[in-house]
């Protein structure tokens, strides 16, 4: 939506920066044709394709990939993703928060310093900071060994192979992505509304509630979306975090695409996974172009 | 921009990212029959230098000194690329992307064998060829190439159970093991459909790489008591040993050889090859049919099967050599582990895993999904 918002404003300014936004559309509209768009295309088409002895993929037209979506083994896999999903984004929020509303709010002079912080860890690649985290978690790793020598845990406890740490995987993971936007909300509220609910005899927890939260909502929004998305089809936390019941659908297609040498039936997972996560997706919009018509009023 | 040049309308955009889209799509004609190559293209060819060597492998499987070697004799540069599967390799390939020397697990080079990908390797233009073929019969006919006409052998592995002696004592030398109570929740199978099938067909006494639904129903069955037991799926068999989070695991016999390098005390570790019957695997060199270099491909190979190079490899790598002469260094490496030792006897039990047909690989293929997600 915001996209398009230049549009309409350039429209009425004549044909001349008309043309200009047009030209300058081009290469976006190339590079999401030739990478995103084809790709998915491939996708979509390869679910209802075939595989040749020598496993590589065919175009056709077979439906047993699709069909084989009926097996209840997906459907489990699929529930327990969103569960995951769905805690991961809550933790998040709870985390992120308190974070972005000191940074943005008490940070002062210190608050792109403070942002540059928590940004520059997530420069390394996911895949190597989880790897380090199942070394640093593991049984004998130092987390455990220094538990156990206080006396906090047993031979028994583990973090790793967990449900606990996959979410925890996935948390460490995205977090990031919620609360850069929330910062961006909190910065932009207007402090003095936040003193005006406290004028008007609201308490400091009515004022959040009825103030600070509505008005960053947008920012919360944005924030679910960005680490709903990746923590939906994330495969790298359950796979090094993870124990055998904590398989997420990333996995499954990940082993279709490789060991299973099913690419028909990958693709098929691929475009359900797409399917959920579009349906959180329109959510999104919906919500969002609601209050955007409410902010026109 | 000059007012003369009409700007496309939002329908030209549209149509021309419909066009890129049908050029993209076109571009994944490695999707559709690929052109099969000329006998020419097939045709066995003299070891001489024709060009630098564009080398592909999984990344470390070669000491950088052989490289070294190579190039200074031949005056030669060595490219490397590296790729991390089976698949992606293959993949690469069908892409158009050309390498001069390739080295496919026995699976993958029989599909590539049947798929036409492969030179024809003609031994007797190899002179250290013989210290394979004369001594490893096994290879001069293997299953995966009659008459190693496209291939030639390059190391050879098994499939047993990694353990921590210090914690759980000895083991009895069968699949069993990975049920003891001992290691209860402690026991990682490998992340691989045809190893943890091949494991359950082996300790049902069936094919080890069975397509059978009834099969594969008693082996899923089979398996369904042994996954509560479990901590999880995992190829990093020697990491989870070495940091605790696994007193037992299957485990591939180069990584437990490699693991051995790592340890502070390899008495603590043991590796077993169980009496049920082990899997076994080998990789081979093999030379694509539109190799740009294949007489340097040829010469690289034959310099790889010198006695010091192969020993040099074995040490680096920690997989044994199918290469008469070099066993001493294999058995020395691994003395804590004798049954990482490969034999003769091993390699004729047959226990590779073989590629089925569509429907088996389908088959194969739902029962590794209930197998790992319950």
């Amino acid at each position: 939506m915001a996209l398009l918002r230049p549009f309409a404003r350039t429209r009425r300014r004549g044909a001349d920066g008309d043309r200009v936004w047009t030209w300058l559309m081009l290469p976006g509209t190339v590079w999401m044709t030739g990478f995103l768009i084809a790709s998915l295309v491939l996708v979509a088409v390869l679910a209802v394709g075939t595989t040749d002895d020598l496993g590589n993929p065919r175009f056709g037209f077979d439906l047993s990939g699709v069909r084989a979506l009926a097996d209840p083994a997906y459907t489990e896999v699929l529930a327990r993703s969103l569960g995951y999903a769905v805690l991961t984004c809550a933790v998040c929020l709870l985390i992120a928060y308190p974070v972005a509303y000191t940074i943005a709010l008490y940070g002062g002079r210190y608050k792109h310093g403070l942002i540059a912080a928590i940004v520059v860890p997530f420069f390394a690649n996911y895949l190597v900071r989880m790897y380090g985290w199942s070394v640093v978690l593991s049984d004998d790793g130092p987390v455990l060994r220094a538990l156990r020598a206080v006396g906090l845990a047993d031979g028994r406890t583990k973090i790793l192979n967990t449900g606990v740490g996959v979410v925890a995987g996935l948390v460490y993971g995205f977090v990031v992505f919620m609360i850069i936007p929330l910062y961006a909300a909190l910065e932009r509220l207007d402090v003095s509304l936040i003193e005006a609910g406290r004028d008007l005899y609201g308490g400091p927890v009515r004022t959040f509630f009825f103030v600070t939260l509505p008005a960053t909502r947008q920012g919360a929004a944005a924030g679910l979306v960005l680490v709903f998305l990746p923590a939906m089809g994330d495969f790298v936390s359950a796979q090094l975090m993870g124990g055998p019941d904590q398989i997420m659908i990333g996995n499954l297609i990940q082993d279709k695409f490789f060991q299973g040498q099913n690419w028909p039936l990958g693709s098929a997972l691929t475009m359900l996974l797409m399917l959920v996560l579009l349906i959180g997706m329109f959510g999104y919009l919906r919500r969002t172009r609601k209050d955007e018509a409410e902010a026109r009023r | 921009m000059s007012p003369e040049v009409p700007p496309p309308t939002r329908r030209a955009l549209l149509r021309a990212s419909a066009y890129g889209l049908l050029g993209a799509a076109a571009g994944g004609c490695g999707f559709m029959p690929a052109t099969t190559p000329d006998a020419q293209q097939l045709a066995p060819v003299t070891p001489r230098v024709d060009g630098d060597l564009v080398y592909f492998n999984w990344a470390d499987y070669v000491d950088p000194s052989v490289f070294k070697g190579f190039e200074k004799e031949y005056g030669v540069k060595v490219v490397q690329s590296n790729f991390d599967s089976m698949e992606g390799m293959v993949a690469k390939l069908n892409a158009g992307n050309r390498y001069d020397v390739l080295f496919p697990s026995a699976t993958w080079a029989q599909r590539l064998v049947r798929g036409g990908r492969l030179r024809r390797i003609d031994h007797t233009r190899l002179p250290n060829a013989h210290a394979i073929f004369g001594t490893y019969t096994y290879f001069a006919d293997p299953w995966y190439d009659p008459g190693s006409a496209h291939t030639v052998p390059f190391t050879a592995y098994k499939t047993g159970i990694g353990w921590r002696r210090d914690r759980i004592g000895e083991l009895t030398g069968s699949w069993r093991d990975l049920w003891s109570d001992k290691a209860r929740g402690k026991v990682f199978l490998l992340d691989d459909r045809d190893e943890v099938l091949g494991m359950g067909a082996l300790e049902l006494g069936l094919k080890v790489s069975t397509g059978n639904t009834d099969d594969l129903d008693r082996i899923t069955s089979l398996l369904d008591t042994l996954r509560p037991r479990l901590r999880g799926f995992s190829s990093d068999s020697y990491n989870n040993l070495l940091n605790g989070d696994a007193v037992m695991t299957q485990a591939w016999s180069g990584d437990m050889a490699a693991m051995l390098n790592q340890a502070k005390d390899p008495s603590v570790f043991g590796f077993e090859a169980p009496k049920e019957g082990t899997p076994i695997n080998s990789d081979c060199y093999a030379i694509p049919w539109n190799a740009p270099h294949p007489g340097t491909a040829m010469l690289f190979i034959d310099y790889m099967l010198r006695p010091e190079n192969v020993k040099k490899n074995i040490e680096y790598i920690g997989y044994p050599m199918p290469v008469a002469g070099t066993e001493k260094t294999y058995a020395d490496l691994v003395k804590p582990f004798p049954e990482c030792l490969v034999t003769e006897d091993d390699l004729k039990a047959g226990l590779f895993f073989r590629n089925g047909d569509r429907a088996a690989e389908d088959a194969r293929d739902t029962a590794w999904t209930h197998v790992k997600a319950g």
